[in-house]
């Protein structure tokens, strides 16, 4: 919103000259926003008020209004483009309108990277190659998206917008390519995406939650078999654990907790491995408890483990159908109260759970 | 009548433990005055969210006599353009996020009768603006005409429709479907169906579902635990794993909560102490951030934030609606 992550600065406290100058910027911002409101509401929509947007725009990227007022002008720059030239050319000259905003946008888009409305109107503009231009002209543009898109979140890795827009650019950019073309399916391009980034910062969430998606699709887009869905879950639970030798990373967990959905029979439905067997799930949770317990020595201070061990613990005593046996009660109000004492910012859902499992 | 959202002007020297209630009602109060600084006229695309958010922030600090009340209806009615929905102040585009700014403003006001008598066809054509928007397909909502979809909208259309009593306008049901579809495996929301789970679309996708009724389709036992892993050891809230902490947090991540039953999950004193050391105690106003540059944005979710947990002096929120918990009462049980 306005103001986040501004340091607090000591005032210019109006003196003279700095008031001075503060009153001629906002004279002159007012001016030039005066000026494009009555271009617009005179339905002139020339070149010359597209500039002057732009130059309101760079000033006050937050001001949607203006962009709305950007897709009307280009939106009658379009029109005339079709009734006055020949196919041909005006495919031409509606390329190089698009194209020029594209790249009028890309500074704007580096400087203000969590700007919602300067996402939206590129996406607006990109959508309009589709409703105007060539197949395959309108595909030109969306797979430099991609390339751009790649950028932005080399710059920001989590950046939300950044994730969400690429997502829309795969799916339309998959819907724009015909059968034979390989962008018809970027399933498994991206799935190394998602793994190159988590390559590079192990905690990118964003990145695990892509892959989490990209599993998915990709078993279900080649029916896969419940031997192969088994494999893959071998895979994703062989990697967690490779990382999770840094067990205090928060991302990890969450993925680890994402995996082990599988076998909750509550959440399996919609998993990578949906039809496991009772055993199998039992099976692969007593592995799981054990591997955690060992990663406990030497991070005896880690409250992650503790969680997990507790969670899965009762989890299997859902799968088996019964209640936790007394040892495992004893066991978990063991763990509990290692977490009480490492975790007392949480102490009332730990206390809920306490009261819960000797219930 | 508007308000923006001033930079905030010294370093605090005050125990920063104290709340200093006058000082951010005087600081709200004086926003509409700052009208020789740039950032007054590069926020207008804000006024009417700041009407709202500097509104409700002096109902909670006790003060809702705080703005001139005809001043502030007056200015609202001047946002409304011909389609029905409101612009973020005369002559913007209708969006619905100013939509429900409006909407609110005129309900804690106790004003929505003025719409029969001055506005452009009464509440009737806020909720055709608002129903215009729903995506037939899908349930989702549109924030305009230019038709980005986002689950933000999707709460806001809720929550003005429901204040209005206009909920039949739409298709709930179709709504909730939508909802579900963004709900993610670790019981968190995303934006939109397929994204990554995030404090601020829980706030609008739980609250949307507690609008329509439907909290029972929300695994609470699994979202309140990645809600409660938002705090961070300074007491402040982030909005996903791996993030900073931001005062608005105590908002998006304590109202959700409160709406699963789960508030008791997270340290609320230590919460209430960070919020605190969020406010300039020499200007008033809160930031993101200790000893950052206050907004009247910050100001109201810290604010509200304190009176989710509690906090003494400060009034009770309503947290599905951010509004004086007495007003929708009122509204709810007429």
């Amino acid at each position: 919103m306005a103001s986040h992550g501004i340091p607090r600065h000591s005032s210019l406290e109006a003196t003279g000259e700095a008031r001075q100058q503060e009153l001629r910027r906002i004279e002159k911002y007012r001016e030039l926003e005066q000026v494009v409101r009555q271009e617009i509401a005179g339905h002139q929509y020339t070149p010359e008020t597209l500039q002057r947007l732009s130059e309101l725009l760079k000033k006050n990227p937050e001001y949607y209004t203006a962009w709305n007022y950007r897709r009307r002008v280009l939106q009658h720059e379009f029109s005339e483009a079709v009734s006055e030239d020949s196919n041909e050319a005006a495919m031409d000259r509606i390329t190089t309108l698009i194209k020029t905003d594209l790249q009028f946008l890309i500074p704007l888009l580096r400087s203000f990277p969590k700007c919602y409305w300067i996402w939206n109107y590129r996406l607006w503009l990109l959508n309009e190659t589709k409703r105007l231009l060539p197949k395959p002209t309108a595909r030109r543009l969306w797979q430099e998206e991609l390339a751009l898109v790649g950028k932005m979140l080399s710059l920001d890795s989590r950046n939300f917008h950044g994730w969400g827009y690429r997502r829309f650019v795969v799916e339309t950019l998959e819907t724009l390519s015909s059968e034979e073309e390989s962008e018809k399916n970027l399933a498994q391009v991206e799935f190394e995406y998602a793994k190159k980034m988590i390559g590079t910062n192990l905690s990118n969430f964003s990145a695990w939650h892509y892959r989490t998606k990209l599993i998915q699709r990709l078993l279900n887009e080649k029916s896969a078999s419940d031997e192969e869905r088994k494999q893959m879950l071998d895979d994703e639970l062989e990697l967690i654990h490779r990382a999770l030798c840094d067990p205090y990373d928060q991302s990890l967990w969450f993925y680890h907790q994402n995996l082990m959905c599988v076998f909750d029979p509550t959440t399996s439905g919609q998993t990578m491995a949906p039809n496991l067997t009772k055993t199998e799930r039992l099976d692969y949770l007593r592995r799981e408890i054990e591997e955690i317990q060992e990663m406990l020595d030497g991070a005896e201070d880690c409250k992650y483990l503790y969680q997990a061990l507790i969670d899965y613990t009762l989890l299997a005593a859902r799968v088996e159908g019964t209640r936790p046996g007394e040892d495992q009660t004893a066991q978990v109000l063991d763990w509990l109260s290692e977490l009480k004492k490492l975790d007392p910012l949480r102490a009332g859902r730990w206390l809920e759970l306490e009261e819960s499992v000797c219930r | 009548m508007s308000l923006a959202s001033g930079p905030g002007r010294a370093a605090g020297l005050l125990s920063d433990q104290e709340l200093c209630p006058e000082k951010h009602i005087e600081y709200i109060k004086k926003l509409d005055s700052r009208k020789d600084e740039l950032e007054y006229w590069l926020t207008e695309h804000l006024r009417l969210n700041g009407l709202y958010w500097g509104l409700t922030a002096l109902n909670l600090l006790g003060c809702p006599d705080g703005l001139p009340r005809e001043d502030a209806i007056n200015f609202v009615l001047s946002c409304q353009q011909n389609n029905g929905g409101f612009g973020a102040a005369p002559d913007h585009d209708a969006h619905i996020l100013y939509t429900v700014s409006a909407v609110q403003t005129l309900v804690t006001l106790d004003a929505v009768d003025e719409l029969d008598n001055r506005g452009l066809g009464g509440k009737q054509k806020i909720g055709s603006f608002i129903a215009g928007l729903q995506d037939q397909e899908t349930g989702s909502f549109m924030g305009d005409e230019w038709g980005e979809l986002d689950t933000r909208f999707l709460y806001g259309a809720l929550n003005a429709l429901s204040l209005l009593g206009l909920l039949d306008m739409v298709d709930v049901a179709k709504a909730v479907s939508y909802l579900q579809k963004c709900e993610n495996l670790d019981g968190g929301y995303g934006i939109s169906p397929g994204a990554e789970s995030h404090a601020g679309q829980v706030f609008t996708c739980v609250g949307a579902l507690a609008i329509a009724g439907r909290l029972d389709l929300v695994d609470k036992d699994r979202l309140g635990r990645w809600l409660s892993e938002r705090q961070l050891d300074n007491g402040g809230l982030n909005g996903r794993p791996e993030k900073l902490e931001d005062a608005c947090y105590s908002w998006w991540v304590g109202a959700s909560l409160a709406m699963i039953g789960k508030l008791h999950w997270i340290d609320g004193a230590k919460l209430a102490a960070f919020i605190i050391r969020c406010q300039d105690p020499d200007t008033g106003g809160f930031a993101d951030r200790p000893d950052h540059t206050v907004d009247v944005f910050h100001t109201l979710f810290a604010v509200a934030g304190l009176s989710l947990l509690g906090f003494e002096g400060i009034a009770e929120v309503d947290p599905v609606y951010c509004m004086p918990k007495s007003i929708t009462r009122k509204i709810f049980s007429a």
